[in-house]
């Protein structure tokens, strides 16, 4: 991952930690201020009620002055108005609380007071007609409860106070007569405000303030100016005449809280509630929002340590991070350069052994194509056996390499079982003869006869699980049994069991776990002589792991040993296989001497490689194709050729002095002075590592041919890249013995089929797989196939049903297919159906 | 490059950083004007008494006051029965700190004790710089000293429709005959009453706006009628017969019609305003305190807030050369000199003495602010550099009111016709006042 992602990611992160953190803190805040506001509104109903104790408390007080007045009037024995406020004088305990005692009978609002003037200390008298504080009071009819005026200046003192009311009965010192007054109990403000100081509890900067009907405060705190809290609250607070209705509509109603706006434009909290008992005041309790609500800079700081914490450790982070992956680099490199040692080396030993390979398998070839000689041949015979063992092993060794690598890879085509067994029974049969071992065939003749899996990794374990039934046992016998099941699970798959049982050395219980082991053998000591690796069971268990299944293993030492696996594959097929004796019959009858494929006499080939032996190898082998070949010992005498002669083919190898082969196909796709602009290059090479196919392909080689060369597949490789009009049929040229056996082969006539598409891959895919049966030649186009027919004959002609008709071809011949969808059984069904062979 | 992009986001968040100081700075700067005497953490607690029941110009000014001051309190509280209850309140136990005159409580002797009780805040001790005060509106007492600092000052005049004028492409008329001619203009455009105000015999009354004035300049002229004047002579009401014949003469005319006016204007102050915002009132008589309550009403009235037009205070053109401008106190503050806490008490009033938050609280209630500059509330931009010769102020003329009243019922019976001028000029010490 590039460095910028880390740190995007990273950031993202933090950003994420950091969202989780402003939301919980912010979150918490809420509850909190949420809480607080309660916690307010809690505190103003507390104080409420304390307001409204001390308020009843104070009516009290002017109650009991009233009826003590009025008992003496009750009594037959009023008070007149001067000794109603005597009696007050006295009765009165607080000097800043004074009694006014009035006439309203006659609407003079006189009468007089407990004080005196602060003017004139002798002028006791004191008259409300100037200070409209009793309309909305019910002066004349007081009815015990709370009643309260507004606070208004005393006239006596100019001292802002509040007055609790109560009717008295007098008598009227001129007349005699009983008078209706009002008595006063006149509370200055001050007073009740030192009370509420000691009611703002845990709030410093609470105001306490009580309202009446109309918002005119009875007391205020200082930051809600004007004379009326609704003025105030209109003031600064903005709105519709609708919503400031329904706002003082619900200070006046309810018990709650409210956010406003004081005259900085500052956030603040009211509390109200109605005071009780007291009908028309409210109390009004005022805070600044920022002393109530949490403050949120805590959360910033907090915030901003959390933020440069996890920056810190971010950067830690990275630079950890960067140290590591220096070290990984390091290392990384390290092994890189290991496995690039190691991939080397496999690539040299691969090629190193299969260069000199080449030479003893290809001259071998010739002495066993050439001898007649019994006795050369058996020798010849061993010598193939011995190259065949050490081509494994060097295989093995490849294979395995893939493996650790993580390149191998499971490739599912649609096989013939009978095939498959045929090379099995083929290789086995020669090693077990040679050892003069039984080797018997348990093959049942139902399982279905198409399959499709990974036919080559199939018979690569049970080769190698076979052979090493035949490497480990001296004598006896080795049966190799396979059958079939239909899968439940999966009614299109069956599962094959396959089993390997010998009568030979047997494996110890405790040297059982070692037989998967790579590099790891059994009785190492023991079974020095015997060849091999230790690869063969590693590499076979993987593929079955790889391939959904493992191999069973029953042994007892001395006495033999059975192993054994279940493969599910799927059945393309469900025709049985039959009786595989008679086709194994027929098998070692077609396992004849070898036999051109074709003649092209009239083809010109180029092959390059530096090793004399090899060209000599190369020659030789496609010496009875009667091509017309040229060699060169070096890419420069190639290159000096590919300039001069035109070719059919060019076979270049790989790894040479001077100019490899990379090197030398390079120059000769510069080279635009030479007749061989569209020759296909083949690059010949004993290099067979994992991906060097698409090495060489990627290095502009249309194919590639591991050496030691397989004569089959050489010729079936020309048979793909020569012009098909320079292809022919082989000539007869073998011995009468060779006669006898194509007389009886004769017997079942091998038809020549010619496939003609555009795609060369796939032409060469169908050829691979129809050559066994069939004689089969490949052309690119209708005008190939019309120049192939002038000269041979053909049985049945496939081709591509996107291809143009050309005109001319015999149409009871011609069919017309989709080659890239079909499958191959449904192929060769169709072609059987159509030579009429029957399934 | 990197070090290139360090270097340049470094040089831009310095700027920053730089300009936000200077920014704090210039802030500071204005506030800067008054330099407090005292530390800042002084701790106080003022209270201050007056008659307005809602004093926001005041508070405001309290808030501007604790930025140098914060930790303190500074209360208003609104006497009831102000004329009687500040002289026992300054007697009594609670005494305010600071408390509120008017300009009729100065000679009467009722309140002599209270002017006694206040600072001399001519003082230079004081530090208090008055030359800010126009000096019209500067009242010191017999020995010369002074005692109560002018807060706001009023005038009597009328409002004008600027829209109107603007529509109608007419000139505010500066004098009599200006004012006929655009009377005439604005009837044949449609507006029945050019003028309309009050009918009352109140002081923003259409008899005394219009009238009132121009009577002051004729005892200015000659001040050796005052003394009759306030003993009510009747002799002295010839000094009534040039403004009344001139408001005759108005009525007469037809600027004002009396009947429309005391049909759709009840009342001298709600009613005026409302009724001018109405928008089809070209001009209209009222006082100085009438304009206070403009703004608070602008969103009071539908059809204001539905049509909103610029309008302006001008002195009403009475005369023939043109109007004369009565430049009145309106409320004055007084400092206790027995306060508890006479330094801050001090310091507040020194604070409040500065053409700019004399201007701030004039403009906050609209009223006429009594420093030279009239420049902070446009509404009264046209008093600017009135001429001297038709101003008149408290210095001029000392005319008690009793008399006052007396020209106020004689302005009122002439313009509803229930007296003559010669009727009004004869009769004067005996008409009948509320």
């Amino acid at each position: 991952m590039k460095k910028r992602y880390i740190i995007i990611i990273n950031i993202v992160i933090v950003g994420l930690i950091l969202f989780i953190i402003v939301k919980y803190a912010n979150d918490r805040a809420r509850e909190s201020n949420q809480a607080s506001v309660a916690s307010f509104e809690k505190m103003t109903t507390t104080t409420e009620q304390i307001i409204a104790n001390y308020l009843e408390d104070e009516q009290h007080l002017c109650d009991i002055w009233s009826n003590y007045i009025n008992r003496s009037a009750e009594a037959g024995d009023p008070m007149t108005i001067d000794e109603a406020i005597s009696y007050i004088r006295k009765a009165k305990i607080s000097p800043e609380i004074s009694g006014h005692l009035i006439y309203i009978d006659d609407g003079s609002m006189k009468g007089i007071s407990t004080t005196a003037s602060t003017t004139d200390t002798s002028d006791y008298s004191i008259k409300y007609s100037h200070i409209s504080i009793f309309d909305n009071l019910e002066i004349s009819n007081v009815d015990g409860a709370v009643n309260l005026t507004r606070a208004y200046t005393n006239p006596l003192n100019g001292v802002q106070s509040i007055a609790f009311l109560n009717n008295v009965k007098v008598m009227d010192e001129e007349t005699g007569a009983l008078r209706q007054g009002l008595l006063l109990r006149v509370v200055p403000v001050s007073r009740l405000e030192q009370k509420l100081v000691f009611l703002k509890g845990e709030y410093e900067d609470v105001e306490i303030s009580l309202i009446d009907w109309d918002g005119s405060y009875m007391i205020h705190g200082k930051s809600l100016k004007n004379s009326n809290f609704f003025e105030y609250f209109k003031s600064y607070n903005p709105m519709s005449a609708q919503e400031y209705n329904e706002v003082i509509n619900t200070i006046l109603t309810d018990i709650g809280s409210m956010h406003i706006h004081n005259s900085k434009n500052e956030d603040c909290v009211i509390a109200y509630t109605p005071l009780s008992n007291l009908e028309g005041w409210f109390l009004v309790a005022y805070i600044p929002a920022k002393e109530l609500i949490m403050n949120r800079s805590i959360d910033w700081i907090l915030l901003v340590i959390v933020s440069i914490g996890l920056m810190v450790l971010l950067h830690f982070n990275l630079l950890l991070l960067l140290n590591f992956n220096r070290k990984l680099t390091v290392a990384a490199e390290a092994a890189n350069q290991a496995n690039e040692a190691k991939s080397l080396f496999l690539s040299t030993m691969s090629h190193d052994i299969r260069t000199p390979m080449n030479a003893i398998i290809g001259m071998n070839e010739m002495i066993l194509r050439d001898s007649h000689d019994e006795g050369i041949l058996m020798y010849s015979e061993s010598i193939r056996a011995a190259g065949s063992t050490l081509l494994g092993i060097i295989n093995d060794i490849l294979d395995f390499s893939k493996i650790e690598a993580g390149k191998m890879e499971i490739i599912n085509v649609d096989y013939n079982i009978a095939s498959l067994l045929n090379d099995l029974v083929n290789m086995v049969q020669r090693k077990a003869d040679e050892k003069g071992l039984i080797f018997k065939l348990d093959v049942d003749s139902n399982i279905p006869r198409i399959l499709h899996g990974d036919e080559i990794r199939i018979k690569q374990v049970i080769t190698n699980i076979l052979s090493n039934a035949v490497k480990y046992t001296q004598e006896g016998s080795v049966v190799f049994s396979i059958s079939s099941t239909k899968c439940e699970e999966e009614p299109n798959h069956v599962i094959l069991h396959v089993s390997v049982k010998d009568t030979g050395i047997g494996i110890k219980k405790e040297e059982l776990n070692k037989l998967f082991v790579a590099f790891e053998r059994i009785e190492e000591k023991k079974n020095r002589n015997i060849e091999g690796t230790g690869l063969g069971m590693a590499i076979a268990q993987n593929f079955l792991n790889m391939m959904g299944s493992k191999i069973q293993v029953e042994s007892e030492y001395g006495k033999g040993s059975e192993f054994s696996f279940d493969l599910k594959q799927k059945v393309v097929k469900w025709e049985p296989l039959g009786e595989f004796d008679a086709a194994y019959k027929s098998f070692i009858r077609d396992r004849q001497r070898y036999k051109a494929q074709f003649i092209a006499p009239k083809a010109r080939v180029l092959v390059v490689d530096d090793t004399e032996i090899n060209l000599k190898v190369f020659v030789s082998l496609l010496g009875k194709t009667k091509i017309q070949i040229d060699t060169a010992d070096s890419g420069d005498a190639g290159i000096a050729l590919f300039k001069r002669n035109l070719y059919d083919v060019i076979f270049l190898d790989h790894m040479m002095p001077d100019k490899d082969g990379i090197e030398t196909i390079k120059e000769m796709k510069e080279c635009t002075d030479t007749p061989n602009l569209k020759t296909p290059i083949i690059c010949l090479t004993a290099n067979a590592v994992s991906g060097m196919r698409e090495m060489y392909i990627n290095a502009g080689f249309d194919d590639y041919l591991t050496k030691p060369i397989d004569t089959n597949r050489l010729e079936n490789m020309l048979l793909t890249y020569l012009p098909t009009d320079l292809i022919e049929q082989p000539l007869d040229e073998f011995s009468d013995a060779d006669k006898s056996v194509d007389a009886e082969k004769d017997s079942k006539p091998i038809h020549t089929l010619l496939l003609v598409d555009e795609d060369v891959a796939l032409l060469k895919k169908l050829k691979d797989q129809l050559s066994s049966a069939y004689n089969v030649v490949v052309v690119k186009s209708g005008e190939q196939a019309l120049k192939y027919l002038e000269k041979h004959e053909a049985q049945l002609i496939i081709m591509s049903s996107e291809m143009p008709d050309p005109g001319g071809l015999d149409e009871d011949k011609l069919k017309r297919m989709n080659l890239k969808d079909i499958s191959q059984n449904e192929l060769t069904s169709q072609i059987k159906e159509f030579l009429g062979e029957g399934c | 490059m990197k070090n290139r992009i360090k270097t340049i986001v470094s040089m831009a968040l310095v700027a920053m950083l730089v300009m936000g100081v200077m920014g704090c700075g210039q802030d500071k700067s204005v506030v800067k004007e008054f330099s407090p005497k005292y530390s800042p953490d002084t701790e106080y607690k003022l209270s201050v008494v007056g008659t307005y029941s809602n004093f926001e110009s005041l508070d405001n000014a309290i808030e501007r006051f604790y930025a140098h001051y914060p930790k303190g309190e500074i209360t208003y509280t609104c006497l009831d029965d102000y004329g009687n209850a500040i002289l026992n309140a300054l007697a009594g136990d609670e005494a305010p700190d600071i408390f509120v005159a008017q300009p009729w409580m100065i000679g009467n002797e009722k309140y002599d004790s209270m002017f006694e009780g206040a600072e001399v805040l001519s003082d230079s001790e004081l530090e208090i710089n008055l030359d800010c005060l126009r000096p019209g509106v500067t009242l010191d007492m017999e020995n010369g000293e002074i005692v109560a600092l002018p807060i706001f000052a009023t005038s009597y005049g009328m409002l004008v429709n600027m829209d109107i004028f603007e529509k109608e492409g007419l000139e505010v008329p500066k004098n009599f005959e200006e004012l006929k001619k655009v009377c005439d203009k604005l009837k044949a455009a449609g507006y029945e009453s050019p003028v309309m105000g009050s009918n009352t015999t109140t002081t923003p009354g259409i008899g005394y706006s219009f009238a009132y004035p121009m009577f002051a300049n004729t005892v200015k002229g000659d001040r050796s009628v005052e003394g009759d004047l306030n003993n009510l002579e009747p002799s002295a009401g010839e000094a009534m017969r040039p403004a009344l014949s001139r408001l005759k003469e108005f009525v007469d005319y037809g600027c004002i019609d009396v009947a429309k006016c005391s049909a759709e204007i009840e009342n001298d102050y709600d009613a005026v305003i409302l009724r001018f915002f109405e928008g089809d009132v070209p001009m209209m008589l009222c006082s100085g305190d009438v304009v206070s309550g403009t703004k608070k009403r602008e969103s009071k009235s539908e059809a204001f807030s539905a049509n909103p037009f610029k309008y302006d205070f001008y002195v009403a053109p009475s005369g023939d050369k043109g109007g004369y401008y009565m430049d009145s106190v309106s409320i004055l503050f007084c400092a206790n000199k027995n306060s508890k806490n006479l330094d801050m008490t001090n310091e507040f009033m020194r604070f409040l003495t500065s053409k700019v938050e004399l201007g701030l609280m004039a403009e906050k209630k609209r009223l006429i602010t009594p420093t030279k500059d009239y420049s902070l509330d446009e509404v009264y931009a046209s008093l600017s550099g009135f001429p001297e010769d038709r101003t008149i102020n408290v210095r001029d003329i000392e005319i008690l009111d009793t008399a006052v009243k007396q020209f106020r019922a004689a302005a009122y019976a002439v313009i509803n016709g229930t007296m003559t001028v010669d009727e009004a000029v004869a009769n004067y010490g005996s008409i009948h006042t509320d």
